[in-house]
């Protein structure tokens, strides 16, 4: 498993710098603003910067796709010790690896700054950990629906396909806001996303 | 245990509504090398992609190693190397690369033969596998098969590609991997002289069903090409069973038989052939009496 | 088994995902026939005046110097923004989770059970007033402290006006759920006072205390009798030049309860707390319910208005509560009612949101807001196709489930639907239960409902078709009965996507992948493939 997971980090290297990358610019670029002045509490760019990543992250789960059906990857992993199983379960590992590469850093950062700069109520950090989760399982989710439409034939398809359906996806968030219900929703829909994904995989022809 | 390393039930695909295998019954023993033969289109390879769990079947089952093709796990997928038809690699990979991921997801894998086959065929560990020739391409799909030690060895025309030497080379291989126990090859090929060099059964696919499923041996005492010549108009009809194919000129006529047997001669007796001549056939003179949808010209011997 | 219960799970899947990316779109369709609905409808549906308001004395109201009557006017705000989720959490977070400065802010700690805040003293430096440095306080029922001491009791479930904790008072008036009692906190004193226990028949259920309002916090619009400024450099009356006249409030006033404080309750009703005793000292009044589009209950629970506000008045001529002024929005927005509560909580006055039509009728907002004003039956159609776009068994749920959602919620739900036709008629009051889910079933959802057989129908030929055993295709049957439009969507999506071949036998279409046709039952033949009927096997 562990090979199959480097693997998919070799082949997405490009994405996986890329988020470094942006991570890295993220938290410099806030805690610089946070020193000159700046409230801790502005995040008036995360919604912007949130949706373009959740749109990444679709591209994300299309691209890995992809490129398994247009290079064959999978066919071949499959003349190896390798079930279709651990090729899916590791691909799903990596995008939650690289999501989490972005967002883990910038939550980090975020609760060190509030709790050096920021108000002393409990609220605020109540407030970055909500924003976190469900940010993570938006992206998460815009990811699963790459993942499961990347998988279909046709490249302007799959790729137009998944972008009209994770713009239709995000606004569940301003509906719903961050409140539990709305998470078990996104959950449910990652479950079943990953569930239908699952069983396309496990019966196509390679 | 079942001695049988693979087995088809039944098997039938459909590919968008037309029918390629049509109810595929098919056994091979531990230890055995099976040459599976048959037209472009026949269904050899759609075979053996069911077979590997890269393809479902539409009805019946395949099992390999008693388990069923669509569940084979990692374990048992470390006993099996298969060489595809078209070499299908991760083609923007080094070979390099590659060779260190088949390493690392392989349970067994002898470097020192591996080297060895990468010496013989000279393939450099730098170049991108696009960049590399067919038969390298081949060579190297060859040498990641074997050097994983296989107890089960899938070849689906494995020689396509390769020059006359290398073909020559790989045969060796397969003759050298055949010394060891209980070693099973499958393999399909267009090159029947190679076949026949190594093939202990041969099985001929023909309209999705496999009419031929023996031993070489069997095969070639039970298919007999025999040329009959009378004394007047050759007979219309010799009221035999399992006439292969049948060719009538004035007073000749050479007719093909399977399951040949001395009923059946005693059958052509009765129509007092002034000459009855074996044509001995090897297995591509079979092969084609057995595939040919039309009679070929009949070729005078002088 | 294994196979049924993989397809079970499969469409199960394809159906959740399916409900969810169908609900969203649906939900900014009507959300768009919703927003343009309340833009067209007139201004004077929207808004209330009373003059005079009421509460004035008649003798002050009616002085001679008057030349403006006291007056009441509130808004009806009809966009939906505030109710949307992502800012419903940030604006609806619990009470006193607030922050204004470093030495202003509050909050409650449930692990501690205290409540924390920000305490700065005034100082009068060289007759300026500025705040010292800031100190956290603990406070708890039973005192307060600048430690975490055990002997400061602690709080289950307070609820508090800190509008008050920064006012220059610094008292704190809250109460707790769970000891159920109210209590007072001093900031400058460090005193906490705690009112008696409420009995355990008593009825109150406190849910808000001090400045009661819903979300939006509307501003009211309330103006004393005005008498008129003499201007003295006048020079007697000019007919070419009549200067607008300047008025000046007749009496002053204060938006305060005076000795007492309002408590919200469950039930609706306004209450007025003794401050100094922290027990219960007459009603003040009560939430009016506005008239919605079909007759609805008298009086209204804050779960089942969109928006409230209260606003008491203690006029200086006695420096005693003289009354209150209290807005209701209805639960789908589109009414509004202002009542005026005399200081015995009684009403003095009570009018609702309407309009005139174009024959002088005077119409309520909430049946203007659907039919009345310009494009609005066009609208209400749209909207309620839409709605009938659900699945029937979610409007059914809706039907059910009426009464039992916060009216915020309506605003942001997805599937079940508070605020559709169908909730609507489940609430009026003139109905029995069967007469109103009659009328549902017949006049509200027939089109979702005729749909639903529509696509049944289509569902059951093709299953038939491809081959569905009875078992699956009776159970497609009732789902998309039930889901209409999504069970459809998702039937399609995993419906077996094999091509079907033409059976010898009957001439119809079967599937390749049975051993017999599932229609005729006839074993399977392939004509196109002629194997020769000779075989060479061991």
């Amino acid at each position: 498993m562990l090979t199959l997971i480097k693997r998919e980090i070799e082949d997405a290297i490009v994405l996986v710098l890329g988020a470094v990358i942006f991570t890295a610019i993220v938290i410099t670029v806030w805690v610089s603003c946070v020193y000159r002045g700046m409230s801790v509490l502005n995040i008036g760019s995360w919604p912007t910067a949130a949706f373009i990543f959740t749109i990444i992250c679709c591209v994300m789960g299309i691209w890995q796709m992809r490129t398994d059906r247009t290079k064959k990857i999978s066919s071949f992993l499959l003349t190896l010790p390798v079930t279709r199983r651990r090729i899916l379960i590791a691909r799903i590992i990596t995008g939650f690896l690289v999501i989490l590469l972005v967002l883990v850093p910038i939550t980090i950062t975020a609760l060190v700054l509030l709790q050096r700069f920021g108000p002393p109520i409990p609220l605020y950090k109540d407030f970055f950990l909500d924003i976190f989760v469900a940010t993570f399982l938006m992206s998460f989710a815009c990811y699963c629906i790459g993942l499961h439409n990347g998988w279909s034939s046709g490249k302007i398809a799959s790729t137009l396909g998944s972008l009209l359906l994770t713009l239709i996806f995000l606004p569940l968030v301003i509906i719903k806001g961050i409140s539990p219900q709305a998470l078990v929703i996104v959950s449910l829909f990652i479950a079943a996303l990953l569930i239908r994904t699952w069983q396309k995989f496990m019966t196509t022809s390679l | 245990m079942n001695d049988d390393v693979i087995k088809i039930e039944n098997l039938t695909k459909f590919f968008e509504g037309r029918c390629v295998l049509d109810g595929v019954n098919l056994n091979v023993p531990r230890g055995c090398i099976y040459g599976l033969l048959g037209r472009n289109g026949a269904g050899k390879t759609t075979i053996i992609r069911i077979l590997l769990g890269l393809e479902s079947p539409t009805r019946g089952k395949t099992y390999l190693y008693d388990s069923d093709s669509a569940n084979l796990s990692a374990k048992l997928k470390g006993k099996i190397g298969y060489v595809a038809e078209a070499h299908n690699l991760i083609q923007n990979y080094r070979v390099g690369r590659l060779v260190s991921l088949c390493k690392s997801l392989s349970s067994k894998w002898n470097q020192e033969f591996f080297d060895h086959l990468l010496q013989t065929f000279r393939l450099p560990m730098d170049r991108k596998v696009s960049q590399l020739s067919t038969g390298m391409r081949a060579q190297l799909n060859l040498a990641l098969a074997m050097a994983r030690d296989p107890e089960l060895l899938i070849l689906d025309d494995p020689t396509l590609g390769l020059d006359t030497v290398a073909r020559r080379q790989f045969l060796e291989l397969a003759i050298d991997l055949l010394q060891k126990d209980g070693r099973t090859i499958l393999f399909s090929s267009h090159i029947l002289s190679d076949v026949e060099r190594i093939a202990d059964r041969i099985g001929i696919l023909v309209a999705g069903k496999l009419v031929v499923d023996c031993t070489l041996e069997e095969l070639k005492n039970r298919v007999k090409k025999l040329r009959l010549i009378f004394s007047e108009q050759a007979p219309q009809n010799l009221h035999l069973t399992e006439i292969i194919n049948q060719q009538m000129q004035d007073r000749e006529l050479v007719v093909t038989i399977a399951n040949y047997s001395p009923q059946k001669q005693a059958v052509i007796d009765t129509f007092k052939p002034v000459t009855c001549t074996e044509m001995p056939m090897t297995l591509e003179d079979i092969f084609i009496e057995c595939t040919k949808t039309e009679p070929l010209p009949l070729t005078v011997e002088t | 088994m294994k196979s049924k219960i993989k397809y079970a799970v499969k469409v199960f899947a394809a159906g959740f995902i399916v409900i969810v990316l169908l609900s969203i779109p649906l939900f900014w369709l009507r959300l768009i026939c919703q927003e343009i609905l309340g833009e067209n409808l007139p201004s004077e549906a929207k808004c209330i005046n009373m003059q005079p308001c009421g509460l004035v004395p008649p003798e002050i109201e009616n002085d001679p110097n008057v030349v403006y009557h006291s007056a009441v006017s509130v808004n009806m705000n009809t966009g939906a923004l505030p109710f949307y989720g992502i800012i419903n959490c940030f604006i609806a977070k619990p009470a006193f989770n607030n922050y204004f400065s470093e030495k202003n802010w509050s909050y409650f700690d449930k692990k501690l059970g205290l409540i924390v805040c920000a305490y700065a003293p005034r100082m009068n430096v060289d007759g300026k007033v500025t705040l010292a440095k800031a100190v956290t306080l603990y406070v708890g029922p039973d005192g307060i402290s600048e430690t975490k001491a055990q002997n400061l009791g602690r709080f289950v479930a307070p609820i508090v006006d800190t509008g008050n904790i920064h006012s220059a008072s610094l008292v704190l008036t809250g109460y707790d759920r769970g000891l159920r009692c109210f209590f007072a906190v001093n900031l400058e004193k460090r005193v906490v006072t705690k009112g008696p226990q409420l009995s355990k028949d008593d009825f109150h259920k406190p849910i808000q205390i001090g400045r009661i309002s819903g979300i939006l916090r509307s501003e009211f619009n309330w103006s004393p009798p005005m008498t008129e400024v003499k201007d003295t450099n006048e020079k007697g009356d000019s007919a070419r030049e009549r200067k607008p006249v300047q008025s000046k409030p007749i009496i002053n006033y204060t938006y305060s309860a005076g000795q007492y404080e309002l408590v919200l309750d469950e039930s609706g009703q306004i209450d007025l707390l003794d401050k100094e005793t922290l027990v219960f000292a007459g009603k003040a009044g009560f939430l009016p319910a506005p008239q919605t589009l079909y007759d609805s209950k008298d009086s209204v629970t804050p779960k089942d208005l969109l928006d409230y506000d209260v606003l008491p008045l203690t006029l200086k001529t006695d420096n005693k509560y003289s009354g209150c002024f209290v807005k209701t929005v209805s639960r789908e927005g589109t009414s509004m009612a202002l009542a005026v509560f005399d200081e015995k909580g009684r009403m003095i006055k009570c009018d609702y949101t309407k309009t005139q039509s174009s024959s002088g009728k005077t119409i309520e907002s909430s049946v203007a807001f659907f039919f009345f004003s310009p494009a609005a039956p066009v609208l209400t159609i749209t909207r309620y196709l839409l709605e009938n776009l659900q699945p029937p068994i979610l409007s059914m749920a809706s039907f059910v489930t009426a009464d039992s959602f916060f009216a915020v919620a309506g605003h942001n739900a997805l599937f079940i639907l508070p605020n559709s036709f169908v909730a609507m008629s489940a609430r009026r009051i003139d109905r029995t239960i069967t007469a109103k889910l009659f009328l549902a079933m017949i006049y509200i959802i027939l089109p979702s409902l005729v749909l639903s057989i529509w696509l049944t129908c289509k569902v059951a030929r093709d299953a038939a078709m491809v081959g569905l055993s009875d078992k699956a295709r009776f159970y497609w049957k009732i789902g998309t009965i039930l889901f209409g439009l999504t069970a459809y969507i998702t039937y399609r999506l995993t419906r077996p996507s094999i091509t079907l071949v033409t059976c010898e036998n009957c001439g119809k279409l079967r599937r390749p992948d049975m051993e017999n046709c599932h229609r005729c039952g006839s074993k399977w033949h392939v004509p196109e493939l002629t194997a020769p009927a000779w075989r060479v096997v061991d």
